[in-house]
């Protein structure tokens, strides 16, 4: 059984566990280009090494950050996402709205 | 139908093992930077770490699901009047505490009696017994294969521990735990 230690819940069996993909900084998408926007939304890394993922505990909807070796599988750290996010962000609409379509 | 005049078996002796339905009594949450504040402004005694819950004066019970997340589980003596009429006072204002209704999302099961730790042992994989999991202590996991919120109740000598989880799965989860506490002659009592 694989077992996986949530920050919040402490070790659990990894069927409690949802990926969530890889993490990556949200470029800001008000002055991002679609290239750049698309990239954050569709691509993948696909590392062989160390990377930084996302994870959910499902049982208590506790989303929370991974570092894992993906050619050994090995989780070398799982953290609290507000090691990353330290502060509120406010989205206020963009000035020119893209209209859809 | 829940039966909600549930004292009388609450006290029995610590041999039985029975299941009670607290699906009809009241609960609510609340989260956000300043639920803490709002909380301890309304009376509420408030854990000190997540995954703690720490009983009230009126035997209802605060659970601290997060850093910022508290589940009110009322009480038997009111019949969760205190906290239902938290949850109607309640108004959205610049404060960021955020009301997170549980009436309708969660169902609510107590298990008590000596073999409870026994029972849930049959269909959870963490480690419920009195002495990994004492009073007040709170485990969100999987329980027969659904997600659930567990919480140690125990009082007067006797274990309890009450079981949250996704409401539709109520008649699957009751079945299930009836049939895990059947070696153990346990029963639904109200």
């Amino acid at each position: 059984m694989k077992i996986l230690t949530c920050p919040l819940n402490g070790p659990r069996n990894i069927s409690e566990f949802t990926y969530g993909g890889e993490f990556k900084l949200m470029p800001d998408p008000a002055r991002c280009s679609d290239v750049e926007w698309a990239d954050y939304v569709f691509n993948s890394d696909n590392l062989a090494g160390v990377v930084t993922e996302w994870w959910l505990h499902n049982a208590s909807s506790y989303w929370f950050l991974a570092e894992r070796h993906t050619v050994s599988d090995q989780v070398l750290r799982t953290f609290d996402p507000n090691e990353i996010f330290d502060r509120r962000v406010e989205f206020t609409p963009a000035a020119n709205p893209e209209i859809a379509g | 139908m829940t039966n909600l005049n549930t004292q009388a078996f609450l006290s029995n002796g610590p041999q039985t093992c029975a299941l009670t339905d607290l699906t009809d009594l009241p609960r609510v949450g609340f989260r956000g930077s300043d639920s803490a504040g709002y909380l301890q402004a309304h009376g509420y005694h408030l854990p000190s770490l997540p995954n703690q819950a720490l009983r009230q004066d009126d035997g209802g019970w605060v659970v601290r699901l997060s850093a910022s997340e508290y589940l009110l589980l009322g009480s038997l003596s009111d019949q969760g009047a205190r906290v239902a009429a938290q949850e109607a006072e309640w108004v959205q204002g610049a404060q960021r505490n955020y009301l997170l209704p549980r009436q309708d999302s969660h169902a609510w099961l107590q298990v008590s009696g000596q073999h409870c730790s026994a029972v849930m042992a049959k269909l959870c994989g963490v480690d419920l017994r009195a002495e990994a999991f004492p009073v007040g202590a709170v485990a969100q996991t999987s329980a027969a294969r659904i997600n659930v919120i567990v919480v140690n109740v125990a009082s007067e000598g006797v274990p309890r521990l009450q079981i949250l989880f996704d409401r539709p799965s109520l008649a699957y989860f009751r079945e299930a735990m009836l049939d895990a506490m059947a070696e153990f002659d346990g029963r639904l009592v109200g």
